[in-house]
């Protein structure tokens, strides 16, 4: 194993405020290797910025945006769901590996759910690139 | 920012404690949070339901003397609905009850709008259509009291003449039209009958404007609310029967009336201050509620609206689909384009939320403070920065 892969989250500004989780280099302290970068709305994620996070080497992509019903935009989030799950275009290519994909809808108050799912996150996919690096 | 902060606080224990807890309990497919705006929509249709029973048997007379054996006017037949016609009293509970919950659902919907930041820049059509609607309702609950025809009828348009009397001239007009008519007649009530119904039907006009700026509006609660609210209306239907009431009588000047706090507040503050006093806090209230969108309120930065890369474009109208906000029109491309259609942003609807970015598949649209290369470019830093 030669070095830990980062995984980059795509998140909503108005979903889970997770401001006081991240240091300057916009990495989660207590989850190293979390990266976050911040989206007006996750309406506004492309599948393309999914899969061009693991072209370019990230270990796997977590999508956050608000509760499912309570976009501030309305519908953004409903339809990077529907996009993650190939039900609207432009849906999610069916070569992204969905074991490394983490969508999660948390509303403000949630950052401590957010920060359990994102550790789990890690530690699953880091477990299959170990499981990977063996096999080939 | 700043200011948004400050209310955070406030929002938080107010709506996202029940939210979370809520979301909890029935998750947020059922959150009745999630539909405050559909749940007025889906009263209006209780209570179009319920009066349509009721319209049947109302007679809108003071006296009708065709009939001078029995007297059968507004009142009476109001009675006769309650006591004689099986479930009458059950559907005017209803009507009533469903009036007050709508009150109730427009309010939480506003309060909800207010403190989630949901009504101004791009929202203020929604925001003073709501306005509107909110007054129109107020009043239709309130003509809903005139035609019952009981003493607190009678005192409420004799309040509400007197308050009319005192603007200065479209004061007697409005009277006269109030009236319909110099004195309280016959054609008062059939005046009533027509405003109440009227301008029920009006609401759907309203509601077009309401909701002509947005994509998909939530109109329709998941059925399974729309059950508990009916069941919680019927449990107030069982545990507070509406009470028999004394017919108005013209001769005499009824003085003390039980005050529905829904729909009757405002006679309160016209009992309390008098009739200039009445008019002044009115127009506070409302002047209050218009301005609340302007945008001198809240220091906020003017929305950047998103931009067509013109030759990306290839009119495939995911984007307008997509927008939230109807901000994207397709027009004929321009000639010697390959493609039949070009996105055009409108940008006084457009709220810089970036949904056209995650719909358009060729890079053709960008926010002006985030353009998709600039987030490719940030991912890929984010990752090779150790």
């Amino acid at each position: 194993m030669a070095e830990e892969r980062t995984v980059i989250t795509l998140i909503c500004e108005r979903a889970a405020d997770i401001n006081s989780l991240i240091n300057d280099k916009s990495e989660v302290t207590d989850a190293p290797g979390v990266k976050v970068l911040k989206f007006p709305c996750s309406g506004m994620i492309q599948p393309l910025m999914v899969e061009q996070a693991m072209k370019s080497g990230a270990a796997g992509v977590i999508v956050c945006g608000c509760q499912i019903g309570d976009c501030y935009y309305r519908e953004g989030n409903k339809m990077i769901r529907e996009r993650l799950l190939g039900e609207r275009p432009p849906g999610l290519k069916k070569t992204v590996d969905r074991k490394r994909v983490l969508a999660l809808w948390l509303s403000k108050p949630q950052k401590d759910r957010f920060l359990s799912e994102a550790k789990e996150f890690l530690s699953v996919v880091r477990r299959l690139d170990i499981e990977e690096s063996k096999k080939g | 920012m700043q200011e948004k902060m400050e209310k955070s606080n406030m929002f938080h224990t107010l709506f996202l404690v029940p939210e979370k807890l809520i979301n909890k309990i029935v998750t947020s497919k059922y959150n009745p949070l999630y539909y405050h705006g559909a749940l007025p929509q889906f009263i209006m249709y209780v209570l179009f339901l319920s009066g349509l029973l009721l319209f049947a048997y109302y007679v809108p007379t003071v006296d009708n003397a065709y009939f001078s054996k029995n007297l059968i006017n507004a009142f009476t037949s109001v009675d006769y609905i309650t006591n004689t016609i099986p479930f009458g009293a059950v559907v005017r509970a209803i009507h009533r009850y469903a009036g007050d919950a709508m009150v109730i659902a427009i309010l939480l919907h506003m309060v909800r709008v207010w403190f989630t930041d949901r009504f101004r820049q791009y929202r203020w059509v929604q925001w003073l259509s709501g306005v509107v609607l909110l007054l129109m309702v107020m009043f239709i609950g309130q003509t809903g009291y005139y035609l019952i025809w009981d003493e607190r009828s009678l005192l409420l348009t004799r309040m509400t003449v007197s308050a009319l009397e005192t603007l200065p001239v479209i004061g007697e007009p409005l009277k006269h039209w109030f009236l319909n008519g110099r004195n309280i007649t016959n054609l008062t009530l059939s005046n009533y009958l027509f405003i109440h119904i009227g301008l029920s039907f009006s609401l759907l006009f309203a509601l077009w404007i309401h909701y002509v700026r947005m994509t998909r509006p939530v109109i329709t609660p998941p059925p399974a609310l729309n059950y508990l609210l009916v069941a919680l209306i019927l449990v107030a239907v069982y545990l507070f029967p509406i009470t028999e009431t004394k017919m108005a009588d013209l001769n005499l000047q009824p003085t003390n009336m039980e005050i529905d706090w829904f729909f009757l507040w405002p006679y309160y503050i016209l009992s309390a201050t008098g009739s200039a006093g009445f008019w002044f806090w009115i127009t506070v209230l409302l002047a209050v509620l218009c301005l609340i969108p302007l945008p001198m309120f809240y220091g906020s930065k003017p929305v950047e609206a998103a931009e067509v890369v013109t030759n990306k474009c290839t009119g495939c109208r995911l984007c307008s689909l997509d927008c939230p906000y109807q901000a994207i029109e397709m027009v004929p491309a321009p000639a010697g384009s390959r493609f039949k259609l070009l996105a055009t942003v409108k940008s006084y609807r457009c709220s810089s939320c970036g949904v056209c970015v995650g719909a358009c598949a060729f890079d053709a649209i960008d926010l002006p403070e985030m353009p998709d290369a600039q987030v490719n470019l940030k991912i890929k830093e984010l990752l090779e920065a150790k």
